[in-house]
């Protein structure tokens, strides 16, 4: 017993404290972190200019959307990620990390514009028409009934998009990013004891999911669920 | 008040409303009543113009509603309208319910709207479930709540489109009792339902609804207890009809029996009771062959009218032949033995000759 935990204190000292090796975690930790809530911002904005479109009465806007939303939810983030890094802006001196954020964006964006669609669709059109029937206009009636309501069905699956993204962050090592998963592999090849370093680094993205769950859970009411 | 003149909406082909004509005064409390599927709902909805009628106008106090340019918005705060459903908003709780539409519409201040809906909610006796959500309470206090949330934007017409129908019988007394206090504070009310009781009692006025209009309208007193049309009556006595033709002697009465079984089989009239009906039909009938369609074809019809409130059975039989009362045989009774049964089976009969048809009616 005293010997597995000896291993697992030199472990730690090896990879994590010996040259401040946390630092350069936190480094990583910190990019990851960074793709994300902005490929998140970015997509969320992208997603409800799509949602708009899908949903306009514009046939024009309506195919276009629907189009882009079928074409980014079916290709792999990694393959937009290369793509976007080896040919759209292969000549282009752009940070790296501005690719990624792109292409989190564009990825999520579809996805969170579906997320959207659906929690729209899904609001209780009767409520709607009592609140019409009571003199709201169509616009009040849309922010006084339908997007409280579309918020609080799209709640639980916008969550889960965000512990999507997280991870899928990880990938974006292939176009020369030091991310979170990069600096965990590259501690584990330098010290040649790569099990404790990417335990670690599963611990640190389990640690980000728990945040979201956390930031989520506050301010839920009694009462509040439909 | 309101004025309806010549309404007509149609879903594809079903022309649910026709040619409506009528008018409702200021005050006035109105009853809707009439079987599913007669328009009653679309009527009220089109009212409110929730449905866009294909033909015809609404005006409401002069107004044309049903013009394009006119703002449906201001008009529907005047109206308040009730669903069998309740329809609240399930992410607020009682009174942000109510407050919400004043607040947003009529943009009252928000203490002025929450001690206005504290008023309404001890009127409908609710005052304790304020910071309650929809779906906690019961249908009964959800309803009342709906009926607040009408009420704090202060509207001179109500409409009710079954407000009790989703209700069990408690809770539907709770709300009967809030439209009935409504009734004394002079709003113009229609009211779609199917609680009889209610309606005789609180209504100034009834329309009954059938075959795409207002079949019959007038005084509680006139519709339910003296109506004048024929499905007036057969609705408001609960009837139940079963209709027969039969054009030949050699007609085939073993399937016409079946029939009738069945239909008695559906409203549980007792078997003996269906084979008194069938006994008695086909000895009527077979005397009146005899006497009036020697080697011709018959030209005859029945009804057996079945009432739900009382149980009773009449049968409605006509013919078209010489008057021939076939109660009234010459010779002793052993030779009609048929017609004696007839008589002792029946409580009451009598025979009548109009134009060119006999009509036997007889009450079991």
């Amino acid at each position: 017993m005293n010997s597995f935990l000896e291993v697992i204190i030199t472990s730690f000292q090896k990879n994590l404290i010996a040259g401040d090796a946390y630092l350069i975690v936190l480094k990583g930790l910190r990019v990851t972190i960074l793709i994300s809530a902005l490929g998140l911002l970015f997509g969320t904005i992208l997603g409800g200019i799509l949602c708009c479109f899908r949903m306009s009465k514009i046939t024009g806007l309506k195919r276009i959307s629907q189009l882009m939303i079928a074409v980014l939810r079916g290709s792999p983030v990694l393959l937009l990620l290369m793509i976007l890094y080896y040919v759209a802006f292969a000549e282009s001196r752009i940070d790296p990390v501005i690719i990624a954020v792109i292409a989190f964006a564009l990825n999520s964006g579809a996805h969170i514009a579906e997320v959207m669609r659906s929690a729209l669709e899904a609001v209780d059109k009767r409520q709607l028409e009592a609140a019409r029937m009571l003199g709201f206009s169509k616009t009040k009636a849309f922010f006084a009934i339908t997007l409280p309501q579309a918020g609080k069905i799209a709640k639980p699956v916008y969550q889960s998009t965000i512990i999507n993204i997280i991870q899928w962050t990880s990938v974006v090592g292939y176009i020369t990013i030091t991310d979170l998963t990069r600096t965990v592999n590259n501690i584990g090849a330098r010290t040649g004891d790569p099990f404790f370093p990417l335990f670690f680094g599963i611990l640190l993205y389990l640690g980000l999911s728990y945040l979201v769950y956390a930031l989520f859970s506050i301010g839920k009411k009694r009462g509040e669920a439909i | 008040m309101i004025k309806v003149s010549d309404l007509s909406k149609q879903f594809g082909e079903l022309r649910v409303l026709k040619n409506i004509n009528v008018q409702i005064n200021k005050g006035e409390c109105i009853a809707v009543i009439g079987p599913s599927g007669t328009g009653k709902s679309v009527f009220l909805r089109t009212i409110a113009m929730l449905e866009k009628p294909d033909r015809g106008t609404i005006c409401i106090n002069g107004t044309d509603i049903t013009k394009k340019e006119i703002n449906l918005n201001q008009i529907r705060e005047k109206m308040g309208m009730v669903y069998q459903g309740f329809h609240l908003f399930s992410h607020l709780n009682v009174l942000e319910n109510i407050t919400l539409a004043p607040i947003w519409v009529k943009k009252q201040d928000r203490n002025v709207a929450k001690q206005k809906a504290r008023e309404l909610l001890s009127t409908v006796g609710l005052i304790d479930k304020a910071k309650s959500y929809p779906r906690e309470l019961s249908g009964g206090q959800q309803q009342r709540i709906a009926i607040a949330r009408c009420l704090a934007m202060e509207p001179e017409i109500m409409l009710f489109d079954e407000p009790t129908s989703a209700l069990d019988p408690t809770m539907t007394c709770e709300v009967l009792g809030i439209i009935r206090k409504l009734t004394k504070m002079g709003l113009t009310m229609l009211i779609v339902t199917h609680e009889m009781n209610f309606a005789k009692d609180v209504a100034d006025r009834v329309f009954y609804m059938d075959e795409g209009g207002i079949y019959e309208d007038g005084t509680p007193a006139d519709i339910f207890d003296n109506p004048k049309k024929e499905k007036t009556k057969a609705f408001i006595r609960k009837l139940k009809i079963f209709n027969y033709e039969i054009q030949s002697t050699g007609f085939d009465m073993v399937s016409m029996n079946a029939q009738i079984e069945i239909f008695c089989q559906k409203y549980n009239v007792r078997a003996k009771q269906v084979y008194h009906i069938q006994l008695l039909l086909e000895e009527l009938m077979m005397e009146i062959f005899k006497q009036c369609y020697e080697g011709a074809q018959p030209d005859m019809a029945f009804a057996i009218e079945y009432s739900d409130e009382n149980n009773e059975i009449s049968i409605y039989l006509t013919y078209r032949a010489d008057d021939f009362n076939p109660f009234e045989y010459g010779g002793n009774d052993i030779d009609n033995l048929g017609m004696v049964l007839v008589s002792k089976i029946s409580k009451k009969h009598e025979h009548l000759f109009e134009n060119g048809r006999n009509k036997i009616n007889i009450k079991l």
